[in-house]
């Protein structure tokens, strides 16, 4: 992990240990989980570990993530072994066999890898939108249990290119009193990931079957509020597609099954406060078909041989008379089909099969891949720039220094210049002209050091976007 | 000062019919911010130069073609900017922003020399027969638009795999408005129509009874008005009985967009619409 950040100036380094879905299997990561009621005291319990000064645990069926920093900047093993070290003591299992899984990044890396985390161009699915919920919630935990402090975060996050503001953050002070390092670099994290998500169309899409079935249905319908769902057979797959429809309005849900008590099963297995459902007794199926808008078959099983399919033309037309021509969804994720394709050359009558809702997933994967581009391109500029400022901290902290030390010396020569005159004190117009004096005097004296140091910190070196 | 305002509407129109068109079929969320405005800075200039005209030429009617044309792109813009407020869609614009750009452009370059010899009595009722029928075109336009892109949805849709390069439609991924929503705005702008049409048509036939008496019905553009009507309501009719959408919806309501061309082309044989007798 090198870095290209001028470390002599850091007092503080940044440390990222973790596993993800691309290095570790899942029993792995199911073992180094931490369940969301535990977060807090594990947080806390990292943040107490010697020589770390702010931590963050991210804990997703993905990814476990440490985020530190510590005391000094180290190029060596030892934080790292203090983190392995947490999760032996806090979670029971031996560093030998977390470390061959085990990632690192430092400092710039680990701040390009927060990036790409929060931004979801990390996870198992590019563009998915809960990692950065993910994120702020373990944020929002380590903020709540002390293990970062939240402060003066806003100064960094305007943008503002000037030294006032990056001497407030202090993020790699020399002096001073500490100040979060975490909260400004997290919340830059967020913003950075909001950008992504309106730049690029790298979220808009969906990937998984059940949700591409949801996401059409919103073609065709709108808004799903109102409309009915019938489950023609049973299945996890179909199951879950049911499940996806619900989430996205449907509050009418009808099962048909061939065995009438499994039916019965799904449907109190659906049932909701919010959700009606009912049991169509799998004989009057195509009677009472048209009181769906979106119809989820998946039987797979062939009907007889005059009638290969549960569903034919004939059904579908007399379905569609019966609909007034309102559209109808099928979706057939059966194997063997159970809705004839003839269906979808009737107006109103859509039908995808398993094979067509694989075909629209890997287009919209493709389109995720091309916007991932645009995307890293996004992440590498906002790391440039927030290493840019980080590396601008040092002169502004000296050009704060320089200030106040003349201004302590112009206070000192004031004060003995008064004892002097104490026998003939100046009056108020006299004393309002030495003050305003005094600090022109020590405003030119200074002028042409603070240019320097202001030009040397616009001049900090800043990474390649490119890179 | 009027002609200089409705060139930059004509400029703001322009701009916004562009940026519609990555906004709407490349889902680019940063051109719909400019699109939006741009439409919404056009239709206020396009207003103010109206005002601007009548007031000027102390007179509250449209006089000529090109004049009445401009109030049309101006109703046009507004359904545009209507439909991106209530169903979040600038698909519309698409086609609407262009035809606003077709209908204002001539009138702002060349403006019309046309002058009809008005009554000055019943300025008013002229006033609301001329805007409720335009408002009754722009209805059926929209409603034809609409019919449009259910159809393209619906094809799109149909097809399913339209990334291979061969197809005309654009991509399952471009978000165009839900069916059942184009739907939606067909019927209802249909149904906004009719009440316009009906009034304007009444009001129009009150005014020439009782300036030019019976002899009015005669009148070409009169009877095809009348014929128009029937149309329409039977459009209408069919679409809410019988749920008529997709192919025949288009063919439909295209026949009845044609027979409103007639209409307003019945102009030049009209006696009644230019104030002669019949």
């Amino acid at each position: 992990m090198n870095s290209d950040m001028p470390e002599t100036h850091l007092q503080s380094g940044i440390l990222l240990l973790g596993v993800n879905h691309t290095t570790a299997p899942l029993e792995v990561r199911e073992r180094l989980a931490i369940h969301p009621s535990r977060l807090a005291d594990a947080t806390r319990t990292l943040a107490h570990q010697p020589g770390i000064r702010e931590a963050l645990i991210l804990s997703t069926c993905n990814r476990v993530e440490l985020l530190t920093v510590h005391e000094a900047p180290h190029t060596g093993s030892a934080p790292q072994l203090g983190m392995l070290r947490f999760l032996h003591e806090y979670l029971n299992l031996p560093p030998d066999e977390i470390r061959p899984h085990v990632y690192e990044f430092r400092e710039r890396e680990a701040i390009r890898h927060l990036f790409r985390v929060a931004s979801s161009l990390d996870s198992m699915v590019v563009g998915e939108p809960q990692i950065l919920g993910q994120v702020k919630q373990s944020w929002s935990v380590a903020r709540e249990v002390g293990a970062i402090r939240s402060q003066l975060a806003p100064v960094l996050l305007e943008s503002s290119n000037s030294i006032e503001a990056f001497s407030s953050v202090g993020a790699y002070s020399s002096v001073g009193a500490f100040s979060s390092v975490l909260d400004p670099l997290l919340q830059r994290a967020f913003s950075v990931a909001k950008r992504v998500r309106t730049e690029t169309r790298i979220g808009a899409n969906s990937v998984s079957i059940a949700s591409v079935a949801a996401e059409l249905a919103r073609k065709i319908f709108g808004s799903l509020s109102g409309k009915t769902v019938l489950l023609v057979g049973a299945g996890k797959m179909s199951d879950l597609t049911a499940r996806h429809l619900i989430q996205q309005g449907a509050n009418t849900l009808l099962v048909s099954n061939r065995t009438e008590a499994r039916a019965e099963k799904i449907a109190d297995a659906l049932r909701t406060p919010a959700i009606t459902t009912g049991v169509i007794p799998f004989d009057q199926l195509h009677e009472q078909s048209h009181r769906a808008d979106i119809i989820l078959t998946s039987t797979g099983a062939a009907a007889t041989g005059e009638q290969p399919h549960v569903f034919t033309t004939h059904h579908a037309r007399t379905l569609l008379q019966r609909r007034r021509n309102r559209p109808v969804f099928f979706i057939d994720i059966a194997v063997p089909r159970d809705v004839s394709p003839e269906i979808n050359k009737l107006e109103g009558c859509f039908v995808y099969d398993m094979d067509d809702l694989q075909q629209v997933a890997a287009q919209h994967q493709a389109v995720r891949s091309r916007e991932a581009e645009a995307a890293e391109s996004i992440v590498n500029r906002e790391v440039a720039r927030y290493n840019q400022r980080l590396s601008q901290a040092p002169a502004v902290e000296a050009i704060k220094q320089l200030q106040s030390s003349a201004e302590a010396v112009r206070l000192h020569e004031l004060a003995r210049t008064a004892h002097r005159l104490a026998a003939q004190p100046l009056s108020p117009e006299q004393q309002a002209a030495v003050e305003a004096l005094t600090r022109s005097l020590t405003a030119k004296l200074l002028h042409s050091q603070l240019t320097a140091l202001r030009e040397a910190a616009s001049d900090a070196p800043a990474a390649d976007p490119d890179e | 000062m009027s002609l200089l305002w409705l060139r930059v509407a004509v400029l703001l129109y322009g701009i916004a019919a562009l940026a519609v068109l990555p906004a709407a079929l490349y889902n680019r969320p940063r051109w719909r911010h400019i699109a939006v405005p741009a439409a919404l800075a056009g239709v206020f200039f396009h207003f103010v130069s109206i005002v601007e005209t009548l007031y000027a030429a102390h007179r509250a009617l449209p006089v000529d073609t090109h004049e009445t044309l401009s109030w049309l792109g101006l109703l046009l813009a507004a359904a545009f900017l209507a439909l991106a407020t209530r169903y979040r869609t600038v698909s519309f614009g698409i086609f609407l922003l262009p035809v606003t750009v077709l209908l204002t452009i001539v009138p702002a370059f060349r403006p019309g020399h046309e002058t009809i010899a008005y009554p000055f009595i019943r300025t008013g009722w002229l006033v609301l027969h001329i805007a409720l029928l335009l408002a009754a075109y722009a209805a059926l336009f929209l409603s034809l638009i609409a019919s449009l892109l259910y159809l393209v949805q619906e094809r799109r849709l149909k097809q399913k795999r339209p990334a291979s390069g061969r197809s005309w439609l654009p991509p399952l991924e471009t978000r165009l408005p839900a069916l059942e929503t184009t739907d939606q705005i067909a019927l209802k702008s249909l149904l906004f129509g009719l009440p316009c049409m009906t009034a304007g048509l009444l009001i129009g036939s009150v005014v020439a009874l009782q300036t030019i008496g019976p002899a009015f019905f005669a009148d070409p553009k009169v009877l095809l008005s009348l014929a128009m009507w029937c149309a329409y309501m039977l459009m209408i009719f069919i679409r809410r009985h019988s749920g008529l959408r997709g192919r025949r919806a288009v063919y439909l309501s295209s026949a009845v967009f044609l027979g409103a061309l007639a209409v307003w082309a019945a102009n030049l044989f009209s006696n009644v619409h230019r104030f002669r007798a019949p």
